[in-house]
């Protein structure tokens, strides 16, 4: 079995005179799971939407579980694609048994499942009731019921979590959690940087239709320590200005010193010197928001100003 | 093949489920039947009242005849002679024991003119009836006195027209028969077939645009081709046309059997056995059925395609309009042949395919064309379904997944080669 679930090489995708992505290159392994994170209108749907042949990339190749995105390959995804989609008059149960059969499930299996997530996800009342008497949050879980009820080795989500309640948000993470303990491999996009840094063990970012970064979320920040720390210790903190820590700040009980200023070794050797009574120390990693600001030069949650991938 | 069929059975029973398929296809005739019915009640309900009149004949020769006439419309005639007392006819009209009465005189046998005694004027109806009546009888009494017989009455009631076919024909009258029913059913088919096509095809370009403006179609085409997709959509409506036309047909055919003999029964000159030897065969329905799905088939990919290239109704009710006339053109042209003479050229016409159905379906009816022309415009018309669901489904593979405005007539040609 191949190692790789999604293989971007080269990939390039235009929309007229506006570049949606440029030069792409991803790899997602298997068994994990990856955030694709960046501002709205970085080329996040765009690149996703190649993934699932959905859009043909003008250069560079797609690779799909270990081969080109054709038909059998893709049914082995569940993908949830940004802009939801249901039949409104259609019945909750009945919807998600169109979709599990028309991915190959016999039509009692098909219900079987679909029960057995309705119950899963609270939605067990309204399976008889037509779509679009649901809320939009209902809506939506029942669209993600669709996305992973044949059971696929790869999930694409594509803003699962937008416009869901925290609640509905945790179950939801719970799920792709579990999944990924399952050995599925899941792939999906958010401009929120705290769920990625939640949920996430590989991230990759865009922005203005360049990747900025990718790899393991913990090597990244580990990499993209700046050499900032944080002590906690008993009594005053003379022994920090003594070591010419002028500038340390005190956060939330915790003394914070900036990067550049000493080593940790020096800063451990001083406290050992000092005898001084530590409680915490830490190497501060930094958040996935500070990362990307400092890769991309722009704010993450910066609004869309190009015009959105939709038209060829 | 099985997707396709999970996505026909979807189309379909989503379909047939609605309330608007039910209030079509059920209560449409249902109501129709219901409205017979109501008819045939009344008229039976007002046979039992008969209404009693009485007729004062003056004229002492033709009172009898116009009485005869009234009583076959549904009236108690009483006729009396020129003794009796109109002042106690008015009482008993005013008391109700007689709706009205009528009196003729000699002005009835010269000029037709008699009068009406009662206390409201009849309606229109009444006053015809009583007029054709009572005027029949008095040219019948008047062309007696002068002696002339029935050639001056045909005369006065109008010529007509009697076809002499030059060619060989065995029996004259049935082919003449045969010949007019074609013309019926063949237009009457025309007509149907092009309603057919209109309304199946625009439940084809809604099922199509709907999926696409609810976006449901991302999720539904990242687990089966845009040509499976489609092929399900397509069959998924024909088979619910279908199951509308059987249940219409159906209830035709009832109502025909129930209506049938009374309709008989209130024509009784009416030759029933030329009637049903003219009527269309079973051959008639087959042809029917094979020109509309064939042509169901040709006009719902374009129909697709449409849908496919829109984002709102709006739109798609603008972009509909060369499809539709592809459908008007045959409809016009057929309507000029009603008026009589052929046009030869015609018949080529309509070996074009978006043409057949309206145009060759009716001529093939009629006899007008050989059968090898009728042979031909089907072959034509399969081609065409190839052809054009080759050219609709890779505008819809691509117009599908595609937010924004109407392409333009490069961009669609581009799509084509592109898909």
């Amino acid at each position: 079995m191949n190692e790789t679930a999604v293989r971007l090489s080269g990939v390039t995708k235009s929309f007229g005179a506006h570049t949606a992505v440029s030069d792409f290159d991803l790899d997602v392994p298997r068994g994990t799971i990856l955030g694709l994170l960046g501002p709205n209108g970085s080329g996040k749907t765009t690149t996703i939407r190649m993934i699932m042949a959905i859009l043909l990339p003008d250069a560079g190749s797609v690779e799909l579980l270990g081969g080109p995105p054709d038909m059998k390959r893709r049914g082995r995804v569940g993908y949830l694609p940004e802009e939801r989609g249901v039949y409104p008059k259609m019945k909750v149960i009945e919807q998600l048994v169109f979709l599990g059969e028309l991915r190959g499930l016999a039509r009692r299996d098909a219900e079987r499942r679909a029960a057995g997530w309705l119950d899963r996800l609270g939605l067990e009342d309204w399976a008889a009731k037509k779509v679009q008497d649901l809320s939009k949050g209902m809506q939506q879980k029942v669209q993600f019921i669709g996305t992973i009820l044949h059971d696929p080795d790869l999930l694409i989500l594509d803003e699962p979590f937008s416009g869901l309640d925290p609640i509905n948000q945790d179950v939801l993470e719970s799920i792709v959690r579990e999944e990924r303990e399952r050995g599925k491999t899941i792939l999906f996009s958010t401009h929120l940087m705290e769920q990625a840094e939640r949920l996430c063990e590989r991230v990759c970012m865009i922005s203005r239709s360049r990747k900025v970064l990718d790899g393991d979320l913990r090597e990244l920040k580990r990499r993209e320590r700046t050499g900032a720390m944080a002590v906690e210790f008993e009594g005053d903190p003379d022994w920090l200005y003594r070591a010419g820590l002028v500038d340390a700040e005190k956060v939330n009980g915790a003394w914070h010193i900036p990067p550049g200023r000493i080593s940790h070794h020096e800063l451990l050797g001083a406290a050992m010197r000092e005898g001084v009574n530590l409680r915490r120390f830490e190497l501060l990693e930094p958040r996935l928001h500070e990362i990307f600001v400092r890769h991309a030069g722009e704010e993450s949650t910066e609004p869309a100003l190009q015009p959105k991938g939709g038209a060829r | 093949m099985r997707q396709v069929w999970v996505v026909l059975r979807r189309e379909y029973l989503e379909r047939v489920r609605t309330k608007g398929f039910i209030i079509g296809t059920i209560a449409l005739p249902l109501f129709m039947i219901g409205i017979m019915g109501l008819n045939i009640f009344i008229a039976v309900q007002a046979s039992d009242s008969d209404r009693e009149l009485a007729l004062v004949d003056f004229t002492a020769s033709i009172g009898e005849e116009v009485a005869g006439r009234l009583d076959g419309l549904g009236y108690d005639v009483e006729v009396m002679g020129p003794d009796v007392s109109l002042e106690e006819l008015d009482r008993q009209v005013i008391d109700d024991e007689l709706e009205a009465y009528l009196v003729l005189d000699d002005r009835t046998l010269s000029e037709g003119v008699f009068a009406y005694h009662g206390q409201d004027s009849p309606g229109i109806t009444r006053v015809a009836l009583f007029e054709s009546a009572v005027n029949d009888v008095a040219l019948e009494s008047y062309l007696a006195t002068i002696g002339t017989g029935e050639e001056l009455r045909s005369l006065i009631e109008g010529g007509r027209l009697e076809f002499e076919s030059v060619v060989e024909v065995e029996d004259q009258a049935e082919a003449e028969a045969a010949r007019m029913s074609g013309m019926a059913f063949g237009f009457g088919g025309a007509f149907f077939l092009y309603m057919a096509t209109l309304l199946y095809g625009a439940f084809v370009l809604r099922s199509v645009l709907d999926e696409k403006r609810n976006r449901v179609v991302e999720v539904v085409i990242s687990s089966v081709t845009p040509w499976r997709l489609l092929l399900g959509k397509v069959l998924g409506v024909g088979s619910m046309g279908l199951t509308q036309m059987g249940i219409w047909a159906a209830s035709a055919g009832i109502l025909l059997l129930v209506a049938a003999p009374m309709i008989a029964a209130q024509i009784p000159n009416a030759d029933l056995e030329l009637f049903t030897q003219v009527l269309p065969g079973p051959g008639a329905l087959v042809l029917l059925i094979v020109f509309f799905l064939l042509g169901y088939f040709l006009y719902a990919s374009l129909f697709a395609a449409v849908g496919a290239m829109c984002a709102t109704e709006e739109e798609a009710g603008h972009a509909q309009f060369p499809v539709i006339m592809l459908l008007i053109i045959p409809l016009i042209l057929q309507s000029a042949t009603l008026g009589g003479g052929t046009m030869p050229w015609m018949d080529w016409v309509a070996l074009f395919p978006f043409f057949s159905p309206i145009m060759m379906f009716p001529r093939a009816l009629q006899g007008a064309v050989p059968w090898w022309m009728t042979g031909l415009s089907l072959v034509f018309m399969a081609g065409a379904v190839v052809g054009t669901s080759w050219v609709a489904g890779r505008i819809y593979r691509v117009g599908i997944l595609m937010q924004g405005k109407r392409p333009t007539l490069r961009e669609l040609v581009r799509w084509v080669k592109e898909a």
